[in-house]
């Protein structure tokens, strides 16, 4: 028992040697695999995008729904090329409120649409996220880590998408699958108000 | 007992300092820095798994891709040794993760050559960007025989893991998994080149 307490006390001292002070957009908290990571999830436009990415994917069915999540990381990489170089693309914000509109209303009106066309309007939409994500680069990052941890918390987004749309398979499923996607677009018109 | 013991390496593994190229572990130098140094450097393991996942997909010369990576290590360490200076291998590594990133994902036929290429090229750079820290001649050579076993080995595990995923549902995860290294590999390098 005294030995768990002195690990116990151990594992705190350890954790207060380790903390980082709290600094708004500066060290490796901000820049590292932490600050990848939650980029994506600090901004309900992209969640909402992200998820519907995923929601369609799995009502659309295989291949869509493995392929529309593999569209969206590499395309989205090229607009972040954009966005980490300067090169400007017109209306980031609005595009990205008309992703959430556009990818809300596919999944609530359950359009089945061609897969060239849905890996298409998806990889359209992922270079204005991917430009977002990367004019907003903290200074300072962590390369390697803040890339690997944007990119796994996109990914990530599109799985809670496609668990969620898995649920379509059952009429009741596919019924709050299609609600979902109308929150989403209901979100996205909220989101293309707001946007500067 | 257990569970203070994992409470332990929980923690210590919250508290690890980012890998480094030059200090990967802190007091750990010698053949097991080495070791640590292939296994720990973001973009080297970046690199080999995209070179691993898009070998283990070859339905043959799977050894000859291992074998050349391992040849093309050796004489990355060997340039190094023999004093090399600044290369271009930290851009090029997150060039070739990329593209095997890509590979993956698109799972497209590939053929044995392209992968062999890049099997060699990827080797080369992982030895160029793998200088030693070291106080002696020894240990420097310790170091660099440590980044080849540690490299190769992990290579090795990867690809063999690779030719194992046969179930429908692994592959795609496979080529998702393709689809993030190339992704993450594109943005390093953009990352590195506008610095």
């Amino acid at each position: 028992m005294a030995l768990r307490t002195a690990a116990l006390v151990c594992i705190l001292v350890l954790a207060s040697l380790a903390s980082e002070p709290a600094l708004a957009h500066t060290g490796s908290i901000s820049g590292g695999l932490l600050g990848g990571f939650t980029h994506p999830l600090f901004g309900p436009d992209h969640i909402a995008a992200m998820v519907a990415v995923g929601l369609w994917g799995a009502f659309l069915g295989p291949p869509a729904i493995w392929l529309l999540p593999i569209v969206f990381p590499l395309v989205m990489a090229v607009g972040g090329v954009l966005g980490i170089l300067g090169v400007p693309l017109p209306d980031v914000e609005r595009a990205i409120a008309g992703s959430a509109i556009v990818l809300g209303l596919a999944v609530a009106l359950a359009q089945r649409t061609p897969l060239w066309f849905a890996a298409s309007l998806v990889g359209f939409f992922a270079i204005f996220h991917g430009h977002a994500h990367g004019a907003e680069l903290p200074a300072g990052s962590d390369a390697v880590a803040f890339s690997v941890g944007f990119v796994v918390a996109t990914g990530l987004l599109h799985l809670c998408g496609i668990a969620f749309g898995l649920l379509a398979r059952w009429p009741w499923g596919a019924l709050a699958v299609r609600a979902l996607g109308g929150v989403i677009a209901v979100a996205g018109v909220v989101f293309l108000l707001n946007a500067p | 007992m257990t569970r203070v013991r994992l409470a332990l390496v929980v923690v210590f593994g919250l508290i690890a300092e980012p890998a480094s190229a030059h200090d990967i572990v802190p007091g750990v130098g010698g053949f097991a820095g080495g070791v640590l140094h292939a296994l720990l450097v973001p973009t080297h393991v970046m690199a080999l798994l995209g070179l691993g996942l898009l070998a283990g997909r070859l339905s043959n010369g799977r050894l000859i891709a291992e074998v050349a990576f391992a040849a093309a290590l050796m004489g990355g360490l060997g340039a190094i040794a023999l004093g090399t200076g600044e290369t271009p291998a930290p851009l090029v590594l997150p060039g070739v993760s990329a593209l095997c990133g890509a590979l993956v994902a698109g799972a497209l036929p590939v053929p044995s050559p392209l992968v062999w290429l890049m099997a060699i090229v990827t080797g080369v750079a992982v030895g160029l960007d793998s200088p030693p820290d070291a106080i002696s001649i020894r240990e420097a050579y310790l170091m660099m025989a440590g980044v080849w076993v540690g490299a190769v080995l992990m290579l090795l595990v990867i690809v063999e893991g690779a030719t194992r995923l046969t179930r429908p549902w692994l592959l795609i995860g496979l080529r998702v998994l393709g689809s993030w290294i190339a992704a993450s590999a594109i943005l390093v390098l953009a990352l590195t080149l506008s610095r």
